[in-house]
């Protein structure tokens, strides 16, 4: 009766444990060169929460790993891969930084809408690719997107040092015409972050109570049943690595119309892969990964002021939650059949019901 | 333009040396897919190999000494993945990225923490592997341009191939090998430890891609910097689809991408932006690796069809 609730404390306590034992082979690092774990952890801390420009820090980082998460996950409900969030965020990036500079003959909020469309838009397109390969030649689409992730960064790269260049000596292109407004300023948090919430919100209706999100994970789970029962696997798998694509299109847009207000070389460096990291902690749980997500902004927004407080370098941070990864994608390590909490829990009720008779 | 400053004689030595570091990944990859593995870490692998090779080398001055101890963490650090998927049942590709990014990590921790530097560690303390210089080449100009200056580790690339050719399709261990790859059921039914040959496949993995790394950094550079493998891993992954694992098949793949590689190098004097030139390996990369790819399928499609219509 209690089985939906054992399962959630289960995957709780996974991912806590998994946690902790991270932290604690992060503390085995850092004393390893010679300094106090528990300061470091604690200028961590203070550099992500400490004043109103600190938590302003962690939800501006917050805003894109919510959505890059989001992101990984959908491709995974259909069973795939999709390391090319990272690309994708990219792409959307420029384009929005395109349309926000060039189409000046669009009014405020219309040209607000054409930079997220063509975002979108520009980052579905690119997860087309890799999508039609596995689906029609079944080429791995973990090797794809990796190798387009490159492709994506170098493009991008080329157009804001050529053809977009602001002409100054950063790589950057001209400011844009639009941003979406910062309400904790001086940090750079904006209202990008209620946008990826509410995408995130209606994500999660889609995979659960849609008929389109019901297909993604019947594909996902498998797909040759998914054809017996009418479902074409090959259009879903594409059409939910599209519909990935664009999300990171979107994170990339906002980071680019929120936060920078103009396009940056090299700005979204490991924004897709973190947000991957934070959906494979939780197995691509999408109820779970807004709060893997929260805690991995914590870290790397903290991770500077920890860097400035104590000796430690801020590459720590990068090596907990690549350990993290490796203890969470290890299925059986902490997989008991009942959580350890409900364990003991349930073992106290048996012992009083014996009392009882 | 100028193409016979593109193409010419030394165009054989520069691609051969820039797809000897993707032929060892590509090994490294082959060896571990032969048991339906598919190594996602070889980047990971690779990359904390060059690390250690360099970090060795600076230390001890000795370049043998860099490339053993690059081997051995190699060997480690596939360990740390084969213990994660075979025993604690860890999907290949999600722990074979958490080994790349953990890589990427801790060898930025290390140089930043052991070394003290911050993006790129080159120091002239840096003992490289020795190139070999045959002297009776040097007057014959064709010799001398292909043959000459060779590392160890290139020509050792070559004897490799055929090892773990002669391994795969010529021993009893390579025949148990596939055998677990392509049924595994089968395989322990004839009494093969499935789960070891698992294990035994990853951990010569791990050793070839430690040298993989050791090559880069002290054979084909004799410096390291902070994600230097730069994707080559995944290009010797896409390289091992194109061969389908077969190493002399694989290396002629790598072949293609050191082409694609070598002739940017050389455009990119004559006024092709570096970023254009730079994603040319990994655009020629997908697109051999999708036609390929598309080429197999075809073919198993034309072979079904002709069977259906000889049973009908």
């Amino acid at each position: 009766m209690n089985k939906k609730l054992n399962s959630v404390v289960v995957s709780v306590e996974r991912i806590l444990l998994t946690m902790l034992l991270a932290l604690v082979i992060g503390a085995i690092c850092i004393l390893c060169i010679k300094q106090n774990p528990l300061e470091a952890y604690a200028a961590l801390f203070r550099g992500a929460f400490h004043g109103k420009l600190q938590v302003g820090n962690t939800l501006a980082s917050f805003t894109p790993l919510l959505l890059t998460s989001c992101a990984f996950i959908i491709g995974a409900k259909a069973g795939a891969f999709n390391v090319g969030v990272e690309g994708e965020v990219f792409l959307g990036g420029i384009t929005a930084a395109y349309i926000g500079i060039n189409w000046t003959f669009l009014p405020g909020p219309l040209l607000l809408i054409a930079c997220f469309a063509g975002a979108i838009l520009v980052g579905a397109l690119w997860a087309y690719i890799p999508g039609a390969l596995k689906a029609y030649f079944n080429v791995s689409e973990v090797c794809v997107t990796i190798l387009m992730n490159s492709v994506a960064v170098y493009i991008t790269s080329y157009l804001v040092n050529g053809p977009m260049s602001a002409g100054v000596a950063n790589a950057q292109s001209k400011p844009v015409n639009v941003t979406l407004p910062q309400f904790m300023p001086p940090s750079s948090v904006n209202t990008g972050l209620f946008i990826a919430v509410v995408v995130v919100l209606l994500v999660i209706f889609m995979l659960y109570k849609m008929r389109f999100g019901f297909k993604i994970r019947v594909v996902g789970t498998n797909p040759q049943f998914a054809e017996y029962a009418g479902i074409n696997p090959r259009t879903i798998f594409i059409q939910s690595m599209m519909m990935s694509g664009a999300i990171g299109g979107l994170a990339g847009c906002i980071e680019i119309l929120g936060v920078h207000g103009y396009f940056l070389d090299n700005f979204a460096y490991n924004l897709g892969t973190n947000g991957m990291l934070a959906a494979l902690i939780v197995k691509s749980n999408i109820i779970f990964a807004p709060f893997v997500s929260f805690f991995l902004a914590i870290l790397h927004s903290g991770a500077m002021g920890m860097q400035q407080a104590t000796g430690v370098p801020k590459s720590i941070v990068d090596t907990i939650t690549a350990i993290f990864i490796i203890i969470a994608t290890m299925e059986t390590l902490f997989q008991p059949k009942t959580g350890y909490a409900w364990k003991w829990l349930s073992k106290k009720h048996t012992t009083v019901e014996e009392a009882v008779k | 333009m100028n193409w016979s400053s593109i193409i010419n004689t030394s165009l054989i030595y520069a691609t051969f040396r820039s797809a000897t570091p993707i032929i060892y990944a590509a090994l490294c990859a082959a060896i571990t897919q032969q048991a339906d593995i598919l190594n996602i870490g070889t980047e990971g692998i690779m990359l904390t190999g060059a690390f250690f090779a360099v970090a060795v080398s600076y230390m001890t001055h000795s370049w043998i000494l860099g490339v053993i101890v690059a081997m051995v963490a190699g060997l480690v650090i596939s360990m740390i993945m084969a213990v994660g998927h075979i025993k604690f049942k860890a999907d290949i590709c999600a722990i074979g990225m958490g080994i790349n990014l953990f890589a990427i990590a801790i060898t930025k921790f290390l140089l930043n923490s052991v070394l003290g530097k911050r993006g790129t560690f080159s120091e002239p303390g840096i003992i490289p592997i020795p190139r070999v210089h045959i002297k009776a080449f040097d007057s014959i100009g064709i010799l001398n341009d292909v043959f000459n200056n060779w590392a160890v580790t290139e020509w050792f690339v070559i004897i490799l191939v055929l090892v773990v050719w002669f391994l795969f399709y010529k021993t009893r261990w390579g025949l148990h090998l596939r055998a677990v790859g392509q049924f595994p059921m089968a395989a322990q039914t004839a009494g093969i430890n499935v789960s070891a040959m698992k294990y035994e496949a990853i951990a010569i993995s791990g050793l070839i891609g430690g040298l993989a790394g050791a090559h880069l950094s002290l054979g084909y550079s004799a410096l390291f910097t902070e994600n230097m493998t730069n994707s080559r891993g995944f290009m010797g992954v896409a390289a091992m689809f194109f061969g389908n694992a077969d190493p002399v098949w694989t290396s002629v793949g790598c072949l293609v991408f050191g082409l694609a590689d070598s002739v940017g190098n050389r455009l990119q004097a004559h006024g092709l932006p570096s970023q254009l030139v730079l994603l040319m390996p990994y655009v020629v990369t997908v697109v051999v690796l999708a036609v390929s790819m598309a080429s197999k399928v075809f073919t198993g499609q034309r072979r079904k069809s002709s069977l259906t219509a000889i049973s009908a």
